[in-house]
């Protein structure tokens, strides 16, 4: 049995001005009698520090929302709604709820489990239209929820052989190719540019920690992050190969983004970079509409590892409006499934970033078919990041972020890969596989909203007028 | 239809001083205190007490909103003043989801209270607002209805089909309670559960927790299960009841197990699971004992010897092989195939898998009921649904597409005035003192208030049953079973 993987979490607060999802007020017919002081289970209601006589301002960053104090407050003093900071943060994609379920990942480096059932919408658009299968009888181990232990998370980066050949003789005369295994299918996707320094390294460094990679521009590559080099993709523009020859020779996986040129030029950029070291190469490219087109292009000239690119709402770039723009979902299934039929799938690594939100896209993004995912912007938010994306992407970091040690920032993404790691082993566990690398384009075990629903509905009902998601 | 004679409708108000207002009554400082108002609400929204000078501040909750402005009492218009006014209340959008909606929740306290569907015209309790699944079918009733005497509308349906000399049960409305075990809910909860399903002449079920003795009394309307974790499963208990339920899965955690946080295994609780106070119980996933249909036979063949009257019945989740897992259940001998749907209940699961794990219960009744009736196994088998079955609408739409009756969980809970804030599982259970055993949380209610409220609600759905079986011409709700051409989806056209 091999080593185990384990991510040690620790519990992290960070002193933010985080937004909360509800708002009590206290009408002036208050009479301070105490009564809500005594029925909150939570502490949301005390009396003033200075004047016991009267009661001090509801703690709203507490109250979960059980009414009680609303519902027996005997003046029927007591008000509660939305908070506007909550119902504006985030957008149609990003959800006001996945802000507070990050931070609180990020603190606590747990599962998020709550009670009462599922209170969300039926289905939804991308990756809110499918499932993941279970199995009733089939499983891993014989040890249930103990047994998560042995389920294997890690994934594979690099071309490999469509089939080995041999001689005669029976000796192998295919030459494998070199690939690289991290322990959880997620990578650090390119951070924003206006990052203070301790950001910067807490990222690097948690991704040494965490043993997977972080993708970096290379001028980014500091002198202080070049230690941690085992574990950073440095993105390096074709021209300037020569005068990045160090990184090349020390890094274990370059990027490079995607032109014609290189389509063109990639065998002989995969020469020239094996010429200086083993580090395996990644093209980058962005989800434009015709972006499977480009990827089989690629896997056809040889690439090692195809990296797609979506916008930050999990959407085509560049798109029309936003209703004929693809999905993830769909994205990374037409993809996929080019290459399968064209029978070079397993020879390339896909990796798919842009709109991974929430440990749930990770396993999804897997059974549509990408090997692995990168992520940004839920780095940021368990930084106490806040995201807005209306009028356009606004990214607002905590005041006074830079002044935080390193140590506690890199914990937090920490805490929050942990949970993320934790929640893919409950999907894995509950689907009845043993390995990561077997979610990959196994859309048999997974359940598709269009496909179930016109198999039960479009049988008993016939013609379906319209999909509204 | 009439109710077993068990059943007696009692007003049973909430426990609370105040209940959750849908609107906002806004007195301005126009008032003259002139008293109008008090005098014409007949709601009781504005009071002036006896030797007061000054009107009370508006009682938002019992106001039924806009629609009272049809009344000749409507407190807006008669204001000398024009100091009143009426808005929706914020508060309002703090309560509730897109599957159980402010509206849903308020009407369910309302059957609760009074034992029959709310009068108000404000309030859609029927349909939620998840946009999928029951909340977009509607049935469709046909232009003339015959003429049936709606106390000869029977609700009634059998639980043992198979014809193999076991008890032949049945059970008065084609709904019974869901596990809860003792732990993850108060005793009181419990009880009144229990109380109540006699009342009905129906059932509820244990859960994974135990078996507390103070049940002893409802044993013949109690299904005690046997989970993964076998917490507190023992001969006697099996013996002393009429149906027993394997727990395979539950559809808010497929393929995880149960889930009691530490903090909720307190002294009494630890003694009835024969564990550690304060240790977290995960049971595990799946039986070790069944790796086959086999092997579930054999588990099967086990209580049926145990105890040789009582029926079996087999919990399951909704993975894209329900259906096989079905036949296989029939094939083993069991009586019920209980399906429970992903997006159903808990007292605490994992939000990844809530959302996410395993298909929702519209598509998975159906799958079931097809490959039973082609398998040539669907008269032996009773197919009961559950997991987000929320109101009586959703029970007969589960029913028109293939279940013979269904389980519900939440719909119980809220009944007893949860509100859906989730926060069953962490701490000292509910504040609401629903699902907890804290000893000062689990003391808020009695047994005799969470009965009356249970027995309201259950009978204010069959009412609304009886109605829609009437509306179809129908005698019994045995006829409405996998009629789905009595309904339609508003996404498709025939």
């Amino acid at each position: 049995m091999p080593k185990k993987y384990h991510i040690h979490s620790k519990v992290t607060p960070l002193d933010l001005d985080y937004v909360y999802k509800f708002k009590i007020e206290r009408g002036e017919n208050c009479i301070n009698c105490g009564k809500c002081t005594k029925v909150c289970i939570y502490e949301a209601h005390k009396r003033g520090k200075n004047d016991p006589r009267k009661m001090a301002d509801p703690n709203t960053v507490v109250c979960r929302n059980c009414f009680r104090c609303i519902q027996e407050c005997p003046r029927g003093a007591l008000e509660k709604s939305l908070d506007k900071d909550f119902l504006n943060i985030g957008g149609t994609y990003w959800k006001p709820d996945m802000f507070i379920t990050l931070w609180k990942q990020a603190e606590d480096g747990k599962v998020p489990v709550t009670g009462a059932g599922y209170r969300g919408p039926f289905t939804g658009p991308g990756f809110d239209s499918m499932w993941t299968d279970m199995s009733e009888i089939v499983r891993p181990t014989r040890d249930g929820i103990h047994g998560r232990e042995y389920i294997s998370t890690s994934v594979e980066l690099g071309r490999k052989l469509n089939h080995l050949t041999f001689d005669e003789k029976g000796k192998l005369l295919s030459k494998i190719h070199d690939t690289v295994d991290i322990p959880i299918p997620i990578i650090f996707d390119i951070p924003e540019d206006n990052l203070s320094p301790n950001v910067k390294i807490a990222l690097v460094r948690a991704a040494a920690e965490l043993n997977t990679f972080i993708v970096l521009h290379a001028a980014d590559v500091t002198s202080d992050a070049k230690k941690y080099i085992k574990n950073i993709i440095p993105i390096i523009s074709c021209e300037e190969i020569d005068n990045h020859q160090g990184l090349i020779k020390n890094a274990r996986i370059v990027a490079f983004e995607y032109s014609e040129k290189i389509l063109s030029t990639l065998p002989e950029l995969k020469e020239k970079i094996k010429k200086i070291g083993n580090a395996l190469t990644i093209i980058r490219v962005p989800a434009k509409k015709s972006v499977e087109t480009i990827v089989s292009k690629l896997a056809h000239n040889g690439a090692e590892i195809i990296h797609i690119v979506a916008d930050y709402r999990c959407m085509e770039i560049n798109g029309s409006g936003d209703e004929n723009r693809r999905l993830g979902k769909d994205i990374i299934r037409a993809a996929h499934l080019k290459l399968v039929d064209e029978r070079i799938r397993d020879e390339v690594t896909i990796i798919f970033s842009g709109g991974i939100a929430m440990a749930e896209h990770v396993p999804k993004a897997m059974l549509c078919g990408a090997d692995l995912t990168a992520i940004d912007l839920p780095l940021l938010i368990a930084l106490g990041a806040r995201l807005y994306e209306k009028p356009g992407k606004i990214i607002v970091l905590p005041e006074e972020l830079e002044k935080i040690p390193a140590r506690t920032v890199k914990q937090r993404i920490i805490n929050l890969m942990g949970a993320w790691h934790s929640q893919l082993l409950e999907v894995m566990g509950a689907m009845g596989i043993r390995e990561a690398r077997r979610l990959r384009g196994e859309t048999g075990r997974a359940i598709f909203f269009e496909e179930i629903d016109n198999d039960t509905f479009g049988k008993i009902f016939k013609k379906r007028e319209k999909v509204s998601l | 239809m009439k109710p077993p004679s068990a059943v007696k409708i009692r007003k049973t108000p909430s426990r609370f001083k105040h209940q959750i207002p849908k609107y906002k009554v806004t007195r301005s400082t126009e008032c003259i205190n002139c008293g109008t108002c008090a005098k014409s609400c007949p709601y009781g929204v504005h009071e002036r007490l006896e030797g007061h000078n000054k009107v009370k501040v508006p009682i938002d909750y019992k106001c039924i909103g806009f629609e009272c402005k049809n009344n000749d009492f409507y407190c807006v218009a008669k204001c000398p003043r024009g100091a009143l006014s009426i808005s929706l209340n914020p508060m309002y959008e703090t309560l509730g989801d897109y599957r159980w909606t402010a509206d849903m929740i308020t009407g369910t306290w309302i059957m609760a209270e009074t034992g029959y569907p709310p009068e108000r015209k404000d309030l859609e309790y029927n349909i939620g607002n998840s946009g999928g699944g029951f909340d977009k079918l509607r049935f469709k009733f046909p232009a003339s209805i015959p003429k049936i005497d709606k106390s000869e509308i029977s609700t009634e349906i059998p639980l043992n089909k198979r014809n193999d000399g076991r008890a032949n049960i049945i059970i008065s409305t084609p709904v019974y309670g869901g596990g809860m075990s003792f732990g993850s809910v108060s005793l009181p909860t419990m009880l009144g559960k229990a109380h109540n399903a006699t009342n009905w002449n129906t059932f509820t079920c244990t859960g994974e927790g135990g078996y507390p003795e103070l049940l002893k009394p409802y044993d013949d309307h109690v299904i005690t299960q046997v989970a993964t974790g076998l917490f507190g499963v023992r001969e006697q208990t099996i013996q002393r009841v009429k149906i027993v339920e394997f727990k395979y899965a539950q559809g808010a955690k497929p393929g995880l197990g149960g889930h009691l946080l530490g903090e909720k295994n307190t002294e009494s609780v630890a003694k009835m699971r024969e564990a550690v106070k304060g240790s977290s119980l995960f049971s595990p996933f799946p039986f070790h004992s069944v790796y086959s249909i086999e092997d579930h036979k054999k588990h099967i063949d086990w209580i049926k010897e145990i105890n040789p009257h009582a029926l079996v019945s087999v919990k399951v989740s909704t993975p894209n092989d329900v259906d096989m897992v079905a036949v296989g259940s029939y094939y083993a001998g069991a009586h019920i195939i209980h399906i429970d749907g992903g997006y159903g209940g808990t007292g605490a699961a994992p939000d990844i898998a809530k959302k996410n794990i395993a298909m929702p219960i519209e598509y998975a009744i159906s799958k079931v009921h097809n490959f039973l009736k082609d398998e040539g196994a669907r008269e032996a088998m009773t197919l009961i649904a559950s997991g987000g079955i929320r109101t009586a609408h959703d029970l007969a739409k589960a029913i028109c597409l293939g279940a013979d009756g269904a389980v519900i969980g939440t719909a119980e809970m809220v009944s007893l005035e949860c509100v859906r804030c989730g926060n069953c599982e962490s701490g000292r259970g509910c504040a609401r003192g629903i699902a907890s055993t804290d000893s000062e949380l689990a003391d808020l209610f009695n047994e005799e208030w969470a009965t009356q409220r249970l027995t309201n609600m259950y009978h204010a759905w069959n009412v609304q049953l009886v109605d829609i079986l009437y509306k179809f011409g129908m005698k019994s709700v045995r006829e409405l079973v996998g009629r789905t051409d009595l309904l339609e989806h508003i996404d498709y056209s025939n």
